[in-house]
């Protein structure tokens, strides 16, 4: 047994073969989930959900949109169940297109998202593991997901399996409407299968850097998240997970307006800040300028990248190396696991609870309870 | 005596590919005065044609009468691939996948107005096709 062994790391650990498994699973489903019909008729997607599904859904919008040419919106479940334009819901015969996605399908906000979307003539494609929950009972089509059971942890596992059932509709979208061939579309899905194995090459080292780190970093009372584009969905899912695993505060913020904003912090020298950079990123420039402005800062720095320290022009930080991907669309699958890593190992070394184990003041919470009973109104 | 040589092209999409001059290769380096050439294709989204190769447009109208009798739908009841591919599958089915030539004097025996055209109805995709020549017994 090792040193700091718990189930969120154990959760990162499982990931190289649930890759292979999910993929196995999900490749065939996404395939025969919507028709050539249903498929064409697409002229706007709005994705959303709820937490880590509005994560995964902010890790894959500029995929879908890379590859289908749809334009897609992200769109959190309150706003799309309580401000979202009427006007815009319901338009050229049952779009948008809006994918919701939630592995327990039982949130009260996610429910009344679709149920709003239905009512005002979208079409609700779900993406669950439980079809008698409502998301799947208000859906029109269910994407199914089958994610085996572990040891429960802050969503490690549930939100690749949500990444990658996103992204291999994505593929079949755009393969579908002609925007590259077969192959074309094969090479995109090998490479998501592949990056199983990519991160199983590399995982050893990865797990030892963060314990590393968890260690310099554990006393810290702040963590400071950043990227930009898909990389920035991957800061918002670290910040999430250490929230969730360790209770303390966490920020998530994209790379530009951290010079606007979170630049300004007191004591820099204490606020973990962790970097979610891409090589193929088109905002690698200035995340290079980060670099260098935070270590300006003396900001205790790790940048979770494909490549390496020469790609920061060999500026000081911890660099944690992830799977590299020949589509840069892959990224979010298997980049956010360093991250996880961290928040698993801290958690543990202060002998911090998960989700405050749903204990004393947070007892109430026990089974997502704040989550599954809200007032529902659809209007 | 028997020759089979495996041949492989890349096509562009919807291409009408000309192969007549590997397939008369083949038969010239075999050695075989009489017999029979068989050329097959080993996919089903693609056919095998003669055509005359004299008028460029005519490979276009070639591509557009296919495509008219058979249009790529979205309604296909196949949906396992894309649009595209389900009409690939009935166009290879209608045209077929294999020719047969009657090989003499060495030389493949072709009309004057006569090409062998590998037609792809998906693409790009890296196709490969068999060329057979058989002696007379």
């Amino acid at each position: 047994m090792e040193k700091y062994e718990n189930p969120m790391c154990s959760q990162v650990e499982s990931l190289p073969e649930l890759i292979e498994q999910q993929y196995e699973d999900l490749e065939p489903k996404t395939r025969k989930v919507l028709s050539f019909q249903e498929i064409f008729n697409i002229q706007k997607i709005v994705l959303t959900g709820c937490g880590d599904s509005y994560a995964a859904a902010m890790a894959t919008k500029h995929a879908f949109e890379m590859l289908t040419s749809i334009p897609t919106e992200v769109v959190t479940a309150i706003e799309l169940s309580r401000f979202y334009c009427e006007k815009h819901m319901g338009v050229d015969c049952r779009n948008p297109l809006v994918i919701t996605v939630s592995n327990s399908g039982t949130g009260a906000r996610v429910s009344e998202a679709v149920q709003r979307a239905r009512q005002h003539g979208c079409y609700v494609l779900g993406v669950t593991g439980n079809p008698e929950s409502p998301l799947g009972k208000y859906a029109d089509k269910i994407l199914k997901l089958d994610i085996p059971s572990f040891p429960s942890a802050p969503g490690t596992r549930s939100y690749m399996v949500s990444v990658m059932a996103l992204l291999l509709l994505a593929v079949r979208f755009g393969e579908v409407r002609g925007k590259y061939t077969m192959d074309q579309a094969c090479s995109y899905r090998q490479d998501i299968k592949d990056q199983g194995r990519r991160l199983k090459d590399i995982l050893p080292e990865m797990k030892e850097q963060c314990e590393r780190l968890a260690e310099e970093w554990k006393e810290f009372p702040c963590y400071d998240f950043v990227g930009a584009g898909f990389d920035y969905a991957t800061a918002w899912f670290g910040q999430a997970k250490i929230l969730e695993a360790t209770g303390k505060f966490a920020m998530h913020i994209n790379t530009e307006e951290w010079f606007h904003l979170n630049f300004f912090v007191r004591d820099a020298k204490h606020m973990g800040t962790i970097l979610v950079a891409n090589t193929e990123n088109p905002a690698m420039s200035r995340n290079r300028e980060f670099v260098k402005y935070a270590n300006e800062l003396h900001r205790p720095l790790a940048v979770i990248t494909d490549g390496d320290e020469s790609d920061f022009e060999n500026l000081e930080a911890v660099y944690i190396k992830v799977p590299e991907a020949k589509y840069a669309i892959s990224m979010p699958l298997t980049q956010f696991a360093p991250i996880c890593l961290l928040a698993g190992y801290i958690a543990v070394m202060i002998g911090e609870k998960y989700g405050r184990g749903c204990e004393g003041d947070w007892s109430f919470c026990k089974g997502g309870y704040c989550v599954k009973n809200s007032e529902i109104i659809v209007k | 005596m028997s020759v089979l040589k495996n041949i492989k092209i890349s096509t562009t999409y919807n291409e009408v590919h000309d192969i007549t001059k590997e397939v008369k290769q083949v038969v010239e380096e075999s050695g075989i005065k009489e017999g029979i050439c068989i050329v097959h294709n080993m996919h089903s989204t693609a056919g095998l044609a003669v055509f005359s190769p004299w008028d460029p447009d005519g490979f276009k109208d070639l591509d557009e009468e296919i495509r008219r009798l058979v249009p790529t739908r979205i309604d296909f009841k196949h949906q396992h691939d894309t649009p595209q591919d389900a009409a690939g599958h009935i166009k290879c089915a209608l045209l077929g996948v294999t020719e047969t030539f009657i090989v003499h004097d060495g030389k493949l025996l072709l009309g004057g107005s006569q090409g062998i055209y590998f037609l792809e109805f998906d693409g790009p995709r890296n196709r490969e096709f068999y060329v057979k020549v058989i002696e007379d017994k």
